[in-house]
């Protein structure tokens, strides 16, 4: 009897891990353009590229603790993601950099005189699922209510 | 039937004694406090699970009653939604910290003995996975994008289940160690 309720309970965790993943499956055959889950990239309301899965492999992760509550909070800096995409020419300090997400109805503006300076950290930090949140340890978006979950745009102008 | 008005009418009983309650909204801030305080320096996902379904899992085996565990989820969420923890605003906090509670009493209904290891790891692991499922579900409504790594969704549960049955186990080798302190002998007296 016992063997047999461990065994739902198996069966359990198996069902839910097949829904998750065919939903996921389903979502990402459904996206164009880009590769499922890409970040695409906007300069001037014209898309330029896209901040990809295959660029995760050729950046560096960085680390800082955010001050409130005092979690480790890991991932791709800002301005790495942009200068694989975008010549850093084209870029000057007072350059807007748009970040946002639409499912959260959620934006933030920052200057490319911020996003590249290391010491403000402005980084895209991976959710449990697998979404990027844009956080950073200096700054406007030092402050948890100011961060972006679930990134899906980047402009810039 | 004949009945007698002079005779005391019986009182009914509560499901929940005030002490157990007790017990129960006392793991319930701690769960709260386990997640804000205990604090391993990982980058994992759902490696707070460790502390929370130990303690979960201790709660369901202090106060052995149906509905213990869903009733700590219920007021830990409360108070984690009320104190603004989680990113993703106090109603994803409340439901995420309720349904691990709901997820493990429902597993435990199933599994029954929160005392051995396999029954409170399983457990425990879908109680943690609850949690998950909720964020996931919250994204879902929101139309939150897919996440950049193919895999992330598949890594992501699977340290979710890893962490949850690791708490599960913490928390049956605790009430083994209790059971062997004594502990449940002074809690019968108690009741």
């Amino acid at each position: 009897m016992d063997k047999k309720r461990i065994a739902i309970a198996v069966g359990v965790l198996v069902f839910i891990f097949g829904i998750v993943l065919g939903v996921d499956l389903l979502q990402r055959s459904q996206v164009a353009d880009l590769p499922a889950g890409s970040v695409p990239i906007y300069i001037a309301n014209k898309l330029i590229g896209g901040f990809t899965p295959n660029d995760l492999g050729q950046l560096d992760q960085v680390t800082f603790k955010d001050k409130e509550e005092g979690k480790t909070q890991e991932g791709w800096l800002l301005s790495d993601v942009l200068l694989l995409h975008i010549d850093p020419e084209s870029l000057n300090a007072d350059t807007e950099i748009t970040v946002s997400s639409s499912s959260r109805e959620k934006s933030a503006t920052l200057t490319w005189d911020h996003v590249k300076d290391d010491k403000n950290m402005v980084l895209f930090d991976m959710s449990s699922r697998g979404t990027l949140k844009l956080v950073a340890k200096e700054g406007t978006l030092q402050a948890r209510e100011k961060w972006v979950q679930d990134v899906d745009r980047i402009d810039i102008k | 039937m004949i009945s007698n008005s002079s005779e005391p009418q019986e009182t009914k009983k509560p499901y929940f004694t005030t002490f157990e309650l007790i017990l129960l909204a006392m793991f319930s801030a701690l769960v709260v406090i386990a997640k804000i305080a205990l604090r391993l320096p990982l980058r994992l996902s759902g490696h707070s699970g460790l502390f929370w379904m130990a303690i979960v899992i201790v709660a369901a085996g202090v106060v052995p009653k149906r509905g213990s565990v869903a009733l700590v989820g219920l007021t830990s969420g409360l108070l984690a939604g009320f104190l603004g923890m989680g990113d993703f605003g106090a109603l994803n906090t409340f439901l995420s910290y309720t349904m691990v509670g709901v997820g493990t009493e429902l597993a435990l209904w199933l599994l029954e003995f929160p005392e051995k290891l396999v029954p409170a790891a399983l457990a425990a692991a879908i109680g943690h996975l609850t949690k998950f499922l909720v964020k996931w579900i919250f994204g879902m409504i929101s139309g939150a994008p897919v996440g950049i790594v193919t895999l992330g969704l598949a890594w992501a549960m699977l340290s979710y289940v890893f962490w949850g049955a690791l708490g599960g186990i913490l928390g049956a080798l605790t009430l083994k160690a209790l059971r062997k302190a004594g502990f449940f002998a002074y809690l019968a007296e108690k009741r």
